[in-house]
């Protein structure tokens, strides 16, 4: 559960031209809403949570609207919002984001789903091998495959890829510095491809030769 | 010129536009040799288009709800599943 302790000092204030934005902030949150839901769903794995995470969201963003001053940045700004909560939610419950290990999963930046599938050929007679094999998987396969990414890696993903965010722009929302926003993109990737060819290989989408 | 496993590294960036113009220009250079690094990066980019299609998560209907009363009056109600 999320504390709702609200402390609008510690809302980023994008930087723009005017003072004050024109319109009331419940017209602005709403065109977000969706969008917002759905990076809280990706980003805490748990819809109990994301609901919290959004309400909270609202509530930090509602207090430190009149500060906004260029309405364009409203849905990085939001995300940005959440992003905190959701630290902040991570830190109450003793998960340890920042000081996750990168050592142990490097081994994971040499895996390429593009080469396995044309190692293992799951689909000897295929003329779009790579393609047939992303047939294969539904929306909750692919949800499932992503909830199982590491959230350090996860979330450069579902921001860039999801919600259309640049990488500068998803390097400002998490607060880090591009290269490193680029690094775990990658390894966010590979994660992805990965676990997509594991979730495969597990559930019998594919049969591969060696596996038990 | 770069190799393949750069070429990789990039590629993710390269269909976000994310890259510089020099690395973007290493890139296409690379795949103007590599035919391998071409159809990984068609591969990635169906994938792509593949994992922006499940994103989407329609708000439910309590937490519209609660979201409006949120909205409206400026605090936060008592959430429905709280309640017993």
């Amino acid at each position: 559960m999320i504390a709702t302790v609200i402390d609008a000092d510690r809302q980023p204030r994008p930087e723009g031209a005017r003072d004050e934005p024109d319109r009331a902030f419940a017209d602005v949150a709403r065109e977000q809403l969706d969008g917002l839901y759905g990076y809280c769903v990706r980003l805490t794995n748990d819809r109990t949570d994301a609901e919290d995470l959004v309400q909270d969201t609202l509530l930090r963003a509602m207090r430190a609207y009149r500060g906004l001053r260029d309405e364009r940045k409203v849905k990085s700004w939001l995300f940005t919002i959440a992003t905190n909560g959701w630290r902040d939610l991570c830190r109450t419950e003793g998960r340890t984001l920042a000081t996750i290990s990168l050592d142990d999963t490097d081994g994971e930046d040499d895996f390429s789903l593009f080469a396995t599938l044309a190692i293992e050929d799951p689909f000897p007679y295929s003329d779009e091998l790579h393609l047939d094999f992303l047939r294969l998987f539904h929306d909750e396969d692919v949800q499932d495959v992503f909830a199982q990414i590491n959230p350090v890696f996860r979330a450069p993903l579902i921001l860039t890829t999801i919600h259309g965010f640049s990488c500068k722009e998803a390097a400002s929302i998490l607060d880090v510095p591009l290269g490193t926003l680029l690094s775990r993109l990658h390894r966010g990737r590979r994660q992805l491809e990965r676990g997509m060819w594991d979730y495969a290989v597990k559930n019998s989408l594919v049969e591969v030769g060696d596996e038990p | 010129m770069i190799g393949c496993p750069e070429a990789v590294r990039r590629m993710w960036a390269y269909l976000d536009h994310s890259l510089e113009r020099g690395p973007v220009e290493e890139f296409e250079t690379h795949l103007e040799a590599c035919q391998r690094c071409c159809g990984e990066l068609e591969f990635s980019r169906h994938l792509k288009k593949m994992a922006a299609a499940t994103g989407s998560e329609a708000l439910p209907d309590p937490l519209r709800r609660q979201i409006d009363l949120l909205l409206e009056g400026g605090r936060l109600p008592t959430r429905e599943r709280d309640n017993p």
